[in-house]
């Protein structure tokens, strides 16, 4: 006879999922989930959303994960199912976004067997999962699922796997709310709670003796909460130190602010990099010293102190020696340093570091974001600027692809709020952008989502605009068409003598027919006259619009600083003569 | 990498590659040998040896001793990573505790045709106090402990004796701080 305590191990799954308040799931059937299919068929808390390749799936949860703050949740059959998911995964590792994927698995007897969508899931997604757990005993499954979703969103964030062979989820046993469950500390890894006194106050005494300090802040200030960027506000404008983000920072500290250099890095601004070179104290908050950023590492900030925080013990020190560091929460630890200010009436103020600013300006006279928009063919920068212009009025959320655009949507789309920003910077996932927008937009029904993508990137997960459509999530897909898969070009062009080897994107759809052929809609500008108009017919229409903008096809994205050169190398425009030693190094790294 | 810091850093200590031998405390569970060495090739360390066993039978606890070889930087990046897989609850290098010891065992099967080298070997056994597994006629296996590099010594010296053949397997270096 069923004890009426007992579930299943599909009723447990949702039973876990309700008590961890998850509301949305994206997923796709198949054989091995058909169970836990089953359990949702009969309940109402939690919203499926069926993506149409499983691609789609990880991607979309990334994208409500980043835009909500909350853990993102996917469900994926075995074999096909899970190995579709595998570049998604690996992309939440690289950019530390919490999300818990669910996979079935052929039932406990075949494993091993060989047997039909079979797949060593735990020993393929290993190395590519901040953790991941194949549940062999029902009994384990509820702490299995509350453990995951805890080492999902603690410390550094990042993907976890649960795989729960078919039998499992036949099974029958207790169910264990989250509340009555003791969580190991050793496998949280939440970091230390206490901020570290010393730490504080050596870095408020060399901000007070520096001449040419900076922050440098990155995607873990995201990580922290919305109340990290309210501290670190708080902190730049009592302090009047200059600030750059890498490309996650951005909207950790508002992009239109005095103070805010713009992102660093290889596309970064010209005066982030030049002050990244020649300051003499650097603050990293949450940033982890990435190759996109650091440029050249021997000449990488010569004559700075370095100061770190990050919540991952293995930032510290990987590419770049620093001289104190401290491995606590960056909201807490901020929160300590302005409070420490305060409460030792220490007059920062009065120390507006006057030539620094005085340098840090002149470098902006540089300008060196500037372009040349003609009367006929779009630039696609001006492409970005206009969607800014013409969207900031409202809360947009932006997600792109990765190439040219997504580079020029970081340069020109400034942002004033965390989360509001969802690009695939670690791992460069083509195809990320739309799905990442259906999450964004399951998260935040109300607000504006735009992908800003290339046609190529765009290509890669076309399915999903057939989620769109059904789910009735009014996305944007801003593409800003050049033919070409338009950074692989451009390092044709200044690396490998203009030789555009299979970069040339040959019969591309007509964006327009083939969104009404899945009942989206399609706009074009073919021309500057027709773009402002696109762009307003595409934020007015509450349903999929699919814009197509044709843009300057050889345009290239600068400034640059070339691979293996140094941030105060860097190029301004295709006529800047690059060192031909430095091209030659330049080459063969990536 | 050179120092970046206007703090001095003495470019030698970076450089270096050493051998440590790290002690690893894990949660004795399924797939915890993978992660960790997975973690190894995917990041391009070296495992120059490695042992895994159940320490802690009431507390579900394996001991992974793992010798290496890295600069300091390298061997630090290391601790760090292994610390963060779930299942890991410390990782330590031996090299860095003020007291430590290590010991490695290593079990040799010597084939030998005549009474001269059998004399031979058996005074090398007896320097190194081998304790004698078996011995026929033509065949003699010892056991030997004692730090990996009295072990080599041990059968650097057996290979100075022509005509003998060796087999022999060790199991790596173990290590404990006191």
């Amino acid at each position: 006879m069923d004890n009426e305590n007992e579930f299943t191990g599909a009723d447990i799954l949702l039973k876990a999922l309700k008590d961890q308040e998850v509301d949305t799931i994206f997923g796709y059937p198949g054989g091995a989930v058909l169970p836990i299919y089953d359990a949702i068929f009969g309940q109402n808390f939690l919203k499926h959303v069926l993506v149409r390749q499983e691609a789609g799936a990880v991607h979309a949860a990334e994208g409500y994960a980043r835009s909500s703050g909350k853990v993102g949740v996917l469900l994926v059959t075995s074999g096909p199912g899970v190995t579709n998911v595998v570049t998604g995964l690996t992309d939440a590792l690289m950019d530390s976004i919490p999300i818990v994927c669910i996979s079935g698995q052929v039932p406990s007897h075949l494993i091993g067997t060989d047997a039909f969508q079979e797949c060593d899931t735990t020993g393929i997604t290993r190395p590519c999962t901040k953790h991941n757990y194949l549940v062999k005993d029902v009994s384990k499954l509820s702490e299995t699922i509350h453990e995951a979703f805890k080492i999902a969103s603690s410390g550094r964030p990042g993907p976890v796997l649960i795989d729960i062979p078919k039998d499992v989820q036949f099974a029958k046993s207790k169910y264990i709310p989250k509340k009555d469950i003791s969580f190991r500390e050793h496998r949280i890894k939440a970091g230390s709670k206490n901020v570290d006194k010393n730490f504080v106050q050596e870095l408020v005494n060399h901000i007070k003796n520096s001449e040419r300090p900076i922050f440098y802040v990155g995607g873990g200030c995201l990580n922290s909460g919305p109340q990290a960027s309210q501290e670190l506000i708080k902190l730049v404008n009592k302090t009047n130190i200059p600030i750059t983000t890498t490309l996650h920072g951005l909207g950790c500290f508002p992009g239109e602010d005095k103070s805010s250099l713009g992102m660093l890095g290889m596309h970064g601004n010209y005066e982030a990099n030049l002050a990244m070179n020649k300051c003499d104290l650097m603050i990293n908050v949450g940033a982890r010293f990435d190759d996109r950023v650091t440029g050249r590492l021997d000449a990488f900030s010569p004559d700075s102190v370095k100061f770190h925080i990050d919540i991952d013990q293995s930032s510290i020190n990987k590419n770049v020696k620093v001289d104190f560091h401290t491995n606590t929460d960056i909201t807490q630890t901020l929160k300590e340093i302005n409070s420490f200010i305060e409460s030792n009436n220490i007059e920062l103020e009065k120390k507006d570091y006057t030539n620094w600013w005085g340098q840090i300006n002149d470098w902006r006279k540089k300008e060196c974001l500037h372009y040349e928009q003609g009367e006929e063919i779009i630039k696609p920068q001006h492409a970005i600027s206009r969607l800014y212009d013409l969207t900031t009025q409202k809360d947009t959320f932006i997600t792109t692809e990765v190439g040219q655009h997504q580079m020029w949507a970081a340069q020109y789309y400034k942002f004033s709020k965390p989360n509001r920003w969802i690009t695939s910077g670690g791992l460069g996932t083509m195809g990320f952008g739309m799905p990442a927008a259906v999450g964004a937009q399951m998260a935040n029904p109300d607000s504006l989502v735009i992908d800003i993508a290339g046609e190529a990137s765009f290509l890669m997960n076309i399915q999903e605009i057939a989620t769109a459509v059904q789910y009735k999530l009014p996305i944007k897909i801003f593409i800003l068409n050049n033919e070409y898969m338009g950074m692989v070009r451009q390092w044709q062009e200044l690396l490998h003598g203009s030789r555009y080897s299979e970069s040339y994107v040959d019969a591309l759809p007509d964006f327009k027919k083939l969104a009404e052929s899945f009942n989206a809609v399609g706009v074009r500008a073919k021309n500057v006259s027709e773009l402002d108009d696109a762009i307003n017919e595409m934020v007015s229409i509450d349903r999929p619009v699919i814009a197509d903008i044709w843009v300057d096809k050889k345009e290239n994205c600068f400034p640059m600083i070339p691979s293996g050169a140094a941030h105060h190398e860097m190029l301004l425009s295709k006529y800047d003569k690059e060192n031909p030693e430095n091209q030659e190094k330049g080459k063969v790294l990536v | 990498m050179s120092s970046t810091s206007v703090y001095p850093t003495p470019i030698n200590a970076f450089k270096q590659s050493k051998r440590s031998v790290l002690s690893v405390i894990v949660d004795n569970e399924p797939g915890i040998l993978a992660r960790i060495v997975g973690l190894f090739s995917g990041r391009g360390y070296n495992i120059e040896a490695l042992n895994v066993t159940v320490v802690d039978i009431k507390n579900n606890l394996s001991r992974i001793t793992i010798e290496t070889l890295g600069e300091e930087k390298v061997i630090s990046q290391i601790i760090a990573q292994l610390e963060k897989l779930v299942p890991v609850h410390s990782a330590t290098n031996l090299a860095n505790l003020s007291e430590s010891y290590e010991a490695e065992i290593c079990l040799v099967k010597i084939e030998f045709d005549n009474n001269e080298q059998d004399q031979k070997i058996l005074n090398f056994a007896d320097i190194y106090r081998s304790r004698t597994v078996q011995k026929r006629q033509n065949i003699v296996v010892y056991e030997i402990s004692g730090t990996s590099e009295r072990i080599n010594k041990f059968l650097d010296d057996l290979n100075t004796i022509g005509g003998i053949k060796v087999e022999l397997v060790r199991s790596g270096p173990i290590g404990l701080g006191i």
